[in-house]
């Protein structure tokens, strides 16, 4: 069974970007704009992780972030943002809430990597290891 | 090649039915020989017992008439006529049987001078019974004694014996003939079927030959196959890989052009939020942007602003031989809460306070960015 991803962000460039990147990488991948339907989605499949921008239509990421952690504290979340914080501030703050955070401004395979090493690979299995491998 | 051994073997197998077809040619044309030989012999021993018929009847009709002469009995009388009736008939027959046939024109001779001589017999003893039957037996021996009958019948029998002589003589050499055809035709007979063999034996190592050859061209184009087969799987897979490398690039473009797009206009977002004036100028002071605030405040719209210095909007109260902005800016220093006068669109001047922040580019300043704010309370005074 391929690892589910779900991605809430309000911007649908990037999600159709990261949506396409994941499964081609072999990742099964949901997406959500609206708080709403990201909740919809976790309730009815649940994710393998999360990821989510800061800025989203009618609530924030940190709203988010606490719900999902309330409902599901083992899965693990990433925040995707193009939102400046203070790089001081974000492992203080920001990461005392998600497992990860990474700008928008790193490149694919820098957040590849970095869900590599939250969730591993797309599928269990040596094939599919080294099928991702080949890809990065 | 291929077409070369096939040419070969159907021309192997031409010559095996020529020499077939000449063999059984050969072999019914020997066959008619001897037939023909077989009924040449027949007739040829038919002749030979048509000379013995007319030797023996000639004895005994010889023997008979002698009686006769002796007796004068009647029946050996008959007995003589019959067996010369049967003489001249077997004689009648032989020259019928020897005259068709001209390579029996001797033997057909030795007929007519056999009814020759014959007739010359016969003639003799119906002289001798003429002479018995007129003047008794005294005078049959004399006339008998005048013409010595021996002569003719030992003439007879010489001839007789010479046609059988030679119809033997015949007989021999057609045998050894026969004998000599019997054995080239075994030997062609032998030659042909050897000659068969060998040429099957050729055509067979023809055909094995070609089937070999034909297995090593399939291995060898099996082989290519699975070498092109290999080939065209490795060149798949690194058109794969390309084809997944180009891709992860442009999403890797993609997302780096989306990530700056975003940033960018988060960026603009948070400047043009901002309720101050914001310049950005360049080190000859010319403005490059503005926020909306200036536009809102001064009522200079931004392409008005554009390219032109900075003083048209910002005046500063006292400049020296260098202007305090260049100054800052060569300096890399800030300015903080500094006077200065706006000048609006419409001429009126506003006291305002204005801070300068240098950019930097690395280490070398660039520009600045200069943010006014009208001193509250400040009438705007019109020029």
């Amino acid at each position: 069974m391929k690892k589910h991803i779900l991605s809430v962000d309000d911007e649908q460039e990037i999600r159709e970007l990261l949506q396409e990147t994941l499964t081609m990488r072999g990742y099964r991948v949901s997406t959500a704009a609206e708080p709403i339907e990201a909740r919809r989605i976790a309730k009815n499949d649940r994710p393998d992780l999360i990821i989510l921008d800061f800025q989203i239509e009618e609530s924030d990421g940190f709203v988010l972030i606490d719900e999902f952690r309330k409902l599901y504290p083992d899965i693990p979340l990433m925040l995707l943002t193009g939102a400046v914080f203070g790089k001081g501030a974000v492992r203080e703050v920001i990461e005392t809430k998600v497992n990860s955070y990474l700008d928008k401004t790193a490149s694919l395979s820098q957040i590849l990597d970095e869900i590599h090493r939250l969730i591993g690979d797309p599928e269990p299995g040596a094939s599919a290891n080294t099928a991702f491998r080949s890809l990065r | 090649m291929k077409e070369n051994i096939e040419k070969r073997v159907v021309g192997l197998f031409f010559l095996m039915l020529a020499i077939l077809t000449y063999v059984a040619w050969f072999a019914v044309d020997t066959i008619k020989k001897s037939r023909n030989k077989s009924d040449w012999v027949r007739h040829t021993y038919e002749v030979i017992g048509q000379a013995k018929e007319v030797s023996i009847s000639l004895g005994a009709g010889d023997a008979e008439m002698r009686a006769y002469l002796l007796t004068g009995d009647a029946r050996n009388q008959l007995g003589y006529r019959t067996k010369y009736a049967a003489m001249v008939n077997a004689l009648d027959v032989g020259s019928r049987e020897t005259q068709r046939d001209i390579s029996e024109r001797d033997q057909y001779q030795k007929f007519l001078t056999l009814t020759n001589l014959i007739g010359k017999h016969i003639a003799f003893t119906r002289s001798l019974v003429q002479a018995r039957q007129q003047g008794g037996l005294d005078a049959a021996r004399q006339l008998e004694l005048a013409n010595p009958e021996g002569e003719s019948t030992a003439e007879i029998n010489a001839v007789m014996n010479d046609l059988e002589r030679r119809a033997n003589d015949l007989l021999q050499q057609n045998d050894s003939e026969a004998r000599t055809e019997a054995i080239l035709t075994r030997q062609i007979v032998y030659s042909g079927v050897i000659a068969n063999f060998v040429l099957l034996v050729f055509a067979a190592y023809l055909i094995k030959d070609d089937i070999k050859a034909r297995r090593i061209a399939a291995t060898a184009l099996e082989e290519a196959n699975a070498h092109l087969e290999a080939k065209v799987q490795e060149r798949t897979a690194e058109l794969v890989k390309s084809n997944q490398a180009l891709k992860k690039e442009n999403l890797e473009r993609r997302w780096s052009y989306q990530a700056l797009d975003h940033q960018f206009r988060y960026n603009q977002l948070i400047v043009n939020a901002v309720t101050e004036m914001v310049f950005v100028i360049s080190k000859a002071l010319n403005i490059s942007r503005t926020n909306p605030s200036v536009t809102h405040l001064s009522q200079w719209e931004p392409q008005e602003l554009i390219s032109q210095s900075i003083e048209r909007v910002l005046q500063l109260p006292s400049v020296g031989p260098t202007h305090p902005l260049l100054a800052a800016l060569n300096e890399g220093r800030e300015l903080q809460d500094q006077p200065g006068t706006m000048i609006t669109k419409s001429g009126a001047k506003v006291s305002v306070r204005f801070n300068l922040v240098p950019l930097r580019d690395a280490d070398k300043v660039v520009g600045g960015v200069v943010t006014v704010r009208i001193v509250p309370g400040t009438p705007a005074v019109n020029a």
